[in-house]
């Protein structure tokens, strides 16, 4: 690990680079020494070197720089505006019922009604008030969106000038998403979450210190809006509450150390399987008619007190029970048995480990001819043997997780009881990541008693009770007391214990550190600057990466890439080995952004990437040797931002060829938040053989249906921007035997060549929509919830204050951990 | 114990270490699972196993009808079955319709496949879909096992984006749901399914005692369960759903634990067959191993109720093993292009091969006079017919199996389209003991099958 030289005091904060002289670069790895072994950050699951994350330098000054914020309105200003406005909600209601009637309607009846009339599959007539339009906001959000698109109204009917685009846009907005961000709007309530995968295998690492790779092999997390930790979506089956069982049980076995069980021998035979058995003749009982012997063969593992058990009945005749010699070497024993029906007899053996023989006689056969018989039968044969052992621990072979978890063991001074107390009282405070109660201590408690009264040790005790807490509800799911609003209306805040595993689980998918516990014991977490300089330091922490691999890797979809399987007998120089280091190179250019504290935009923009030589000469691109990523200057070459990397332009491709419609969906999904409506049914796509020209012009023939056309006149110009990189994102000029022409125009005649032009585009003039895209999604990451109409008001704001800072990524960051959804529990409308 | 009745323990010690499948006969009355203690002689099963992308029908619908038809080139893979199975024409998925709700039938039609219900459209929040077949018929019957049912696959759930059109990945990913906000997620590990199904089971000379965290997992279960009800009474309505998924959860799990003392299961040890490692990379290894343990799961009757995923809904793999290089997904769009229609015809064949395989796995199980298919009703088929008309009806749909000769097999059956699939579940349902007069949108129980 290289780290250059950082005054400890300037290093909590991620920092504007620019204000430092020089750059310092050290590596991932560093904010965990001292700490327990640390989970692997998202290299390392992909088998890659977990030093390989670069982290650009901390500086200081982010604390006053976050604190800069907007003006607020004083709590006696707040007040006197919500009373004043208190009690007019049917005023509005009846204002939004005018504006619909005199304002939205003469506009829908030229431009919408005669295609989306009452009997229309999409009918805006039906909806006829403004009541009616809130109640079905999601259509007129998605008309909304075609509205500003210039999608809708399509080219051949009236067309629209600018103003009343404009205006007809607004109108809907606004009697669609009505909100009033005054009044208390609504902080939305995300349903109960359960740990994912990665939260959980992150949570186990952080609380015990155990890796537990198994959890891989959970049932996979079901996505919803795009993420994999959406409360609504996380279900928990019973094959998953079996697997945190066994993962308990496994998991406190591997923290705590105690002596394994002792082994058991057991095996079972039957009699004709015996040495010797084959002249009885077969059936499942072997009979001896006259005196003879049989005879077990066994290795036996270890040396012990052995049982044998013989399963075996006589025919009666004589004087004397039947009588059988079982002998071992010069140990020899004689059974009778007298009765007719099989029982057990048995017989102990002392063996040493190794080859054993242990011979039956049948020694007193007795026969008269047609009087009496006396003869043995052997129904089964069982030997067993416990292996004995003594345990002796030398405290130096403990694991460290050991020691730092069972920190007292009791002593005459301490009774068990009360060292579990305090042992169990502390691990599930940490695994509830609250202050564990009375209550549950006790019960913890006394559960490691019982385990103890019938014969545990201490520390046994101690593992159950840890199974115990890993199983509850209160580790499983991230538990938030239901709150309800004051008098005032206003959306309680969640507590501030809440509040830090919202942090942690949002930034390092994984349990809050201590500090940030104790920062929540304290109630600092609402002291703006104390909350600002942790936030800064939890974004160089490794554990950081984790948001990178779960944020970025599903907001880009990279996550699909494993799914997408390239023809490689098309696209020679493509991998699985390429494909990660595809994916590696676009996560660890997010992350650069997000730690240099960067403009968001660089993301679409920035001059530079990471790559290491394999990567590098995949690209053609010269000069970069070895295994290791570093950054590489992408100045002058047509590269540069997400839109170019390879994970992204595979990711949106078919496996033989690109796809201009998914690389344009993905764009207006993903970077603009305009998802275009999903394709009406019986569409068919491209077909070779009525189509004619290079793939561009196939596709503009296909488009001239005006039902496809008012969507693909989005999304197919924004692929043709990117044609120029194959669907392995290589560079190319030519499509087969066609030029490639990476013009495109944008539904409001925005004219771009190329994806140097789009790039542009989507960073200046697209800027804020980006941003808002970027917000909105990582807001939804944040609080495990789709976001509403009424976040709206919160994501304005976000938005207004990570402009206010130049959009740099961290103040992103903080805006989200400020807005009212983070900090407040509001309700389900 | 009377002499000639022997532990199943006791037959595989006598046989030397390896007993190959089929079980001896002589075994099947001493069968301790639930067959004997249920009363039932055999127990009925029943399988349903579903494929992406619908079909590409000219190549599946039989011409003829009755017990003389001739297998069109899809179905000509199952010419050695051909005694074994019927083909239904006719069957509809209405539930799978848009009604209203635009583009998503590939995720409406898995959410619909078992359930038959139309799924709510939505991103995430208020997940709503209808109880499927294989859950309700657990529901009711599913007490006679270890497992009510099993719920397996190919493909974990989709990992990230939307997988189709404002519908959460929970409808393209699940096709079993325990009710109308419960997905059941479906395990594509072998080894963990072998681990699950007999850990712990397999006959060995030497193993290790319990541990205390081994012997105590009740009272943990028992702790784990308090917990959740003191929470419960606390929480508002959204969240106390998600609590009585895990209160549900925790219990069947329990029972289970106990279930396993009363299935005396480690007595009675496990058919012969090496425990997996992994999961093979190809598909058709991958699937083959999953049919291995359907056939062992249903074999030693740890369940009597599965369902199996190829893929997920809408899956856009290639398959470069059989020279189809384009994604399923684009291909089904075929827009009656031939090369693309041969090509699906082509993972048509692929997959059929793959169900040819388990029928044959079943087959060569012998129990009482016929074999294990004999006594299992297997559905196989898709929720979408053409894959470029997206039509919700006359779907590809084949029946295995003589459901313990409830069933005439070796048909092509004709319906009348638009006749509800849940007819046939509905049916199923009724021969596994349930007593369900309706299921989904079913209009009457099927004819013509006996």
């Amino acid at each position: 690990m290289t780290i250059h030289a950082i005054p400890s005091t300037q290093m909590p904060l991620i920092v504007l680079a620019e204000s430092l002289p020089g750059r310092v670069e050290c590596r991932s790895g560093t904010e965990r020494e001292g700490e327990a072994p640390a989970e692997p950050g998202f290299l390392v699951h992909q088998g890659l070197s977990r030093d390989s994350l670069l982290l650009r330098s901390p500086a200081p000054r982010i604390a006053q720089l976050l604190l800069m914020k907007t003006f607020r309105l004083g709590p006696i200003l707040t007040i006197l505006v919500s009373v004043l406005l208190a009690g007019t909600a049917r005023a509005d209601q009846a204002i939004d019922e005018a504006t619909y009637r005199d304002a939205l309607l003469p506009l829908l009846r030229t431009y919408c009604f005669d295609c989306h009339g009452s009997d229309a599959e999409i009918s805006l007539e039906n909806d006829a008030s403004a009541t009616a339009i809130q109640k079905n906001r999601k259509r007129w959000t998605q008309a909304l969106t075609m509205v500003r698109l210039k999608s809708m109204p399509p080219e051949d009917g009236d067309p629209m000038d600018d103003a009343t685009r404009q205006r007809l846009g607004d109108l809907i907005e606004n009697l669609a998403n009505a909100v009033d961000c005054v009044r208390n709007p609504n902080a939305g309530k995300v349903a109960l979450r359960r740990l994912n995968r990665n939260e959980y295998r992150n949570t186990i690492a952080d609380l015990t210190g155990v890796d537990y790779l198994p959890a891989e092999g959970f049932p996979g997390d079901d996505v919803g809006y795009g993420f994999d930790n959406i409360g609504d979506v996380l279900s928990l089956p019973p094959i998953l509450m079996e697997k945190y069982l066994d993962a308990a049980e496994y998991i406190v076995g591997k923290a705590i150390y105690t002596p394994p069980p002792p082994e058991i021998y057991d095996i079972e035979r039957a009699p004709n399987s015996l040495t010797g058995a084959k002249k009885y003749g077969g059936g499942s009982r072997l009979t001896m008619a006259s005196s003879g012997t049989v005879s077990l063969e066994a290795e036996v593992p270890f040396a012990t007190l052995y049982t044998l058990t013989l399963h075996a009945s006589g025919d009666q005749a004589g004087d004397e029970p039947v009588k059988v010699e079982v002998k071992s070497g010069r140990v020899k024993k004689i059974i009778e048995v007298p009765s007719e029906k099989p029982a057990d007899y048995q017989v102990d053996f002392r063996f040493g480990r190794g080859k054993q023989k242990i011979d039956i006689s049948f020694i007193n056969d007795y026969y008269v001819p047609n009087k009496a018989d006396r003869n043995f039968h052997l129904h089964h044969v069982k030997l067993t043997g416990t292996e004995s052992k003594i345990n002796y621990v030398n405290d130096d072979d403990l694991p460290a997780s050991h020691r730092r978890i069972i920190f007292v063991t009791p002593s005459e001074k301490i009774p068990a009881d009360r060292a579990t107390a305090e042992v169990i009282g502390r691990f599930a405070s940490r695994a509830f990541r609250r202050p564990a109660t009375n209550g549950e201590v006790a019960r913890l408690t006394e559960l490691a008693a019982r385990v103890r009264k019938d014969g545990g040790s201490y520390e046994e005790g101690i593992q159950v009770a840890m199974q115990a807490v890993l199983v509850s509800p209160h580790f499983i799911f991230k538990v938030e007391q239901p709150r309800t609003a004051d008098a005032s209306g206003a959306m309680p805040p969640v507590s501030d214990y809440e509040l830090a595993t919202r942090i942690s689980y949002f930034l390092w998918s994984s349990m809050p550190d201590d500090e940030l516990l104790l920062m929540a014991h304290r109630g600092q977490l609402r002291e703006r600057a104390k909350l600002l300089e942790k936030v800064g330091r939890m974004l160089i922490d490794r554990r950081s990466n984790q948001f990178v691999e779960n944020f970025a890797s599903q907001w880009l979809q990279l996550r699909n890439l494993d799914l997408v399987k390239p023809d490689q007998r098309v696209f020679r120089s493509y991998n699985e080995q390429i494909r990660d280091l595809m994916r590696r190179e676009t996560l660890t250019f997010f992350a650069a952004v997000m730690r240099e504290n960067r403009p968001v935009t660089d993301l679409l923009d920035a001059d530079f990437t990471y790559l290491n030589e394999p990567l590098a000469k995949f690209y053609g691109i010269r000069g970069v040797s070895g295994d290791q990523f570093r950054r590489v200057s992408l100045a002058g070459t047509a590269r540069g931002g997400l839109l170019t990397h390879a994970s992204v332009l595979t990711v949106t491709s078919n496996p033989t060829r690109t796809s201009p419609v998914k690389r344009g969906k993905w764009v207006l999904d993903n970077l603009l938040n305009t998802p275009p409506p999903p394709a009406p049914a019986n569409v068919p796509e491209l077909e070779r053989g009525k189509l004619q020209g290079t793939l561009r012009e196939r596709m503009e023939q296909h488009r001239k249906d005006p039902a496809c056309a008012a969507c693909h006149k989005m999304m197919d110009p924004i692929g043709f921007a990117l044609e120029n990189f194959d669907a392995v994102g290589l560079w190319r000029s030519r499509d087969g035997s066609d030029d490639i022409d990476p013009r495109g125009t944008f539904p409001d005649g925005t004219v771009f060549n190329g994806v140097d032009d789009l790039r542009r585009l989507l960073a200046s003039e697209r800027r804020d929509q980006f941003t808002r895209c970027l917000a909105e999604k990582m807001l939804i990451y944040a609080i495990g919830r789709g976001t509403e109409y009424y976040d709206k008001c919160a994501i304005d704001k976000i938005l207004d204050d990570v402009k206010k800072q130049n959009y740099r990524f961290a103040y992103l960051i903080a805006a989200i951990i400020e807005s009212d959804p983070f900090q407040k529990q509001g309700f389900r409308e | 114990m009377t002499p000639k009745t022997l532990s199943r323990r006791t037959v595989l010690h006598g046989a030397g270490a390896t007993i190959a499948l089929p079980l001896l006969d002589v075994m099947s009355s001493t069968r301790l699972l639930s067959a004997a203690e249920s009363g039932a002689n055999t127990p009925l099963r029943m399988t349903f196993c579903y494929v992406p992308n619908g079909a590409h029908m000219p190549d599946w619908t039989p011409k003829q009808e009755g017990s003389k038809y001739d297998l069109t080139p899809t179905l000509q893979r199952l010419a050695d079955h051909k005694e074994h199975f019927n083909v239904l024409t006719g069957l509809t998925l209405d539930g799978a319709r848009a009604h209203g709700d635009g583009g998503g039938d590939h995720a409406r039609s898995v959410a619909a496949f078992l359930t038959g219900a139309h799924p709510k459209k939505t991103n995430g929040a208020d997940i709503k879909n209808g109880i499927s077949v294989d859950q309700a018929t657990a529901q009711e019957v599913g007490d006679a096992t270890r497992f009510a049912s099993l719920e397996l696959g190919l493909e974990a759930s989709a990992q990230a984006g939307n997988c189709d059109s404002g519908y959460s990945c929970a409808y393209a990913s699940n096709m079993s749901w325990r009710g109308p906000t419960n997905p059941m997620s479906k395990e594509t590990d072998p080894t963990a399914l072998f681990d699950r199904l007999f850990a712990g089971k397999t006959v060995k000379e030497t193993k290790r005692a319990k541990s205390a965290r081994e012997k105590y997992r009740k009272s943990v279960l028992d702790f784990a369960l308090e917990d959740a009800k003191r929470l419960h009474n606390q929480l508002p309505e959204v969240d106390k759903r998600k609590l009585d998924e895990y209160l549900y959860s925790v219990r069947d799990v329990e029972k289970r634990l106990n279930g396993v003392e009363r299935l005396r299961m480690t007595e009675d040890g496990v058919p012969d067959f090496p425990r997996p490692s992994g999961v093979p990379k190809g598909l058709k290894d991958h699937s083959e191993l999953m049919m291995d343990m359907i056939t062992l799961a249903m074999q030693t009757d740890s369940t009597r109720i599965i369902s199996f995923m190829f893929t997920n809904a809408g899956s856009n793999r290639s398959y470069p093993e059989i020279d189809v290089s384009e994604g399923h997904h684009e291909l089904s769009h075929h827009g009656k292009s031939e090369h693309k229609q041969a090509q699906i015809a082509k993972i048509n064949r692929y997959h059929v091969d793959r169900f040819a395989y388990l029928l044959s796995r079943l087959r060569q199980v012998h129990e009482g006079s016929g074999t294990l298919l004999d006594n299992s009703m297997i559905i196989y088929g898709s929720g979408i017919s053409d894959g470029d008309r997206h039509n919700h009806d006359d779907l590809p749909i084949i029946l295995a199996g003589s459901g313990g000769g409830r069933i005439k097999p070796g048909r092509h059956i004709r319906y009348k389209n638009g006749t509800p699939l849940c007819n046939l579940y509905l049916w199923m349902m009724q021969q596994m003991g349930a007593k369900a007069k309706t299921f989904g949108d079913s209009n009457a129980v099927l004819d013509k099958l006996g």
